[in-house]
């Protein structure tokens, strides 16, 4: 490895300011209002239509997907595109939180136009998914806990960035994949399309954000500390994705052992290859960067 | 089930290994992440629901900690099994 000189954070966000410029000039042009955007549906019947992509489902290719009826996949991938919703609200409030934290923060003020769009943006897509579940679904509770903050904040700072490209490289491909599907209801379809129009811009600034923090603060850090924060992704690799297979909505499925199911599916070998298909790219990065060194045990 | 998931679980142990007070958390031998997966557990082995919201750190100091705020007391057989290898705190034992 050769070495160099770390850049200062000034520096490593100075070379992002191209990017951050045009993000901020896309972001003020595709501006959208959410109450006008979205006409919804009195009610919605989850036995006429998807909801939900079938092959995304997280019991797709397990035994239990082999024991429900058309109607009951319907009403499982309802149930399950809910919870999907649900898990971005709970996401995009701590995601929220950490960037409200950040605005004009000294030494973040070059790129506080950029945290005005991606908070307003993402406050935008929280009215999309509680309208969805509290209309005609229900919000599906977290299991995460509130802690307190690391005292460390360079660390922080690059671990809250890190989580959120991670959460949301993942559900940007749920979108992509769902606002194609031409099964699904056209609510469902124009939610994912929505989210995935204003996260195509948040995956490019969160690599950015990324790469500028570990540039800066990562040689100055000993390998102790490295390996701290790729454990701690590690494990936020399997938290973020466990949320997915959520024994609350096998129990709306009428599963009498929902926890039970919701370990065997987590375990499937179908459902194991699924998640390394959906986390590959961002992957790809963490590696690209040197930020992970290996994939993450129990995920895959 | 519980011991066993903390130790597979726990990063760098000390030489004593896992004991009923070691701070987990505390030590930072589980993270905050690890808690969303470990409520899972829990909730499997009492076989009904944890109220999350009312739950703070403090709820997951140590195995003996987790035990009796989650697991004695279940009308559940396997969670009272799992609490047993976890015996509860004398009164007023120093800590």
């Amino acid at each position: 490895m050769t070495s160099r000189t770390a850049p200062t954070l000034r520096e490593a966000i100075a070379a992002m300011s191209d990017t951050v410029e045009r993000l901020n000039e896309l972001s003020r042009t595709k501006y959208q209002n959410p109450y006008e955007a979205i006409e919804w549906p009195e009610s919605v019947n989850p036995a006429d239509h998807w909801f939900f992509t079938p092959e995304l489902s997280t019991l797709y290719g397990t035994p239990y997907w082999q024991q429900l009826d058309d109607a009951g996949r319907r009403r499982l991938t309802f149930d399950e595109a809910a919870n999907f919703f649900s898990l971005n609200i709970h996401g995009e409030k701590s995601l929220m939180e950490g960037l409200a934290a950040r605005l004009y923060r000294s030494d973040l003020v070059e790129i506080a136009d950029y945290l005005h769009h991606f908070l307003d943006e993402e406050n935008k897509h929280s009215v999309y998914f509680g309208g969805f579940c509290r209309r005609y679904a229900r919000v599906y509770r977290s299991r995460h806990i509130s802690f307190p903050r690391r005292p460390e904040r360079e660390v922080e700072d690059l671990l809250f960035f890190a989580k959120v490209l991670i959460f949301e490289e993942h559900a940007d491909r749920y979108n992509v994949l769902q606002a194609k599907d031409e099964r699904l209801h056209p609510l469902s379809r124009f939610i994912n399309g929505a989210h995935h129009a204003d996260e195509s811009r948040h995956l490019v600034f969160n690599r950015a954000i990324v790469t500028a923090f570990w540039d800066t603060y990562s040689p100055g850090w000993d390998e102790g500390q490295r390996e701290e924060i790729r454990d701690y992704l590690g494990q936020f690799f399997t938290t973020t994705w466990r949320e997915y297979y959520n024994p609350d909505v096998y129990a709306d499925s009428c599963f009498d052992t929902p926890w039970l199911v919701a370990e065997d599916a987590w375990n499937a070998p179908e459902q194991r290859e699924h998640r390394r298909r959906v986390s590959a790219k961002c992957l790809r990065f963490f590696h690209s960067t040197g930020l992970l060194l290996e994939e993450p045990a129990d995920v895959f | 089930m519980l011991r066993s998931w903390v130790a597979r679980k726990a990063k760098d142990l000390p030489p004593e290994g896992l004991t009923d007070d070691l701070p987990l958390l505390e030590g930072r031998y589980l993270t905050s992440l690890h808690i969303p997966e470990l409520i899972l557990l829990l909730e499997a082995l009492r076989g009904e629901a944890i109220d999350v919201e009312r739950l703070q750190a403090g709820d997951f100091r140590d195995l003996r900690t987790i035990a009796a705020r989650f697991l004695i007391g279940s009308p559940d057989p396997a969670a009272a099994r799992a609490a047993e290898t976890v015996p509860p705190s004398p009164r007023g034992a120093s800590r």
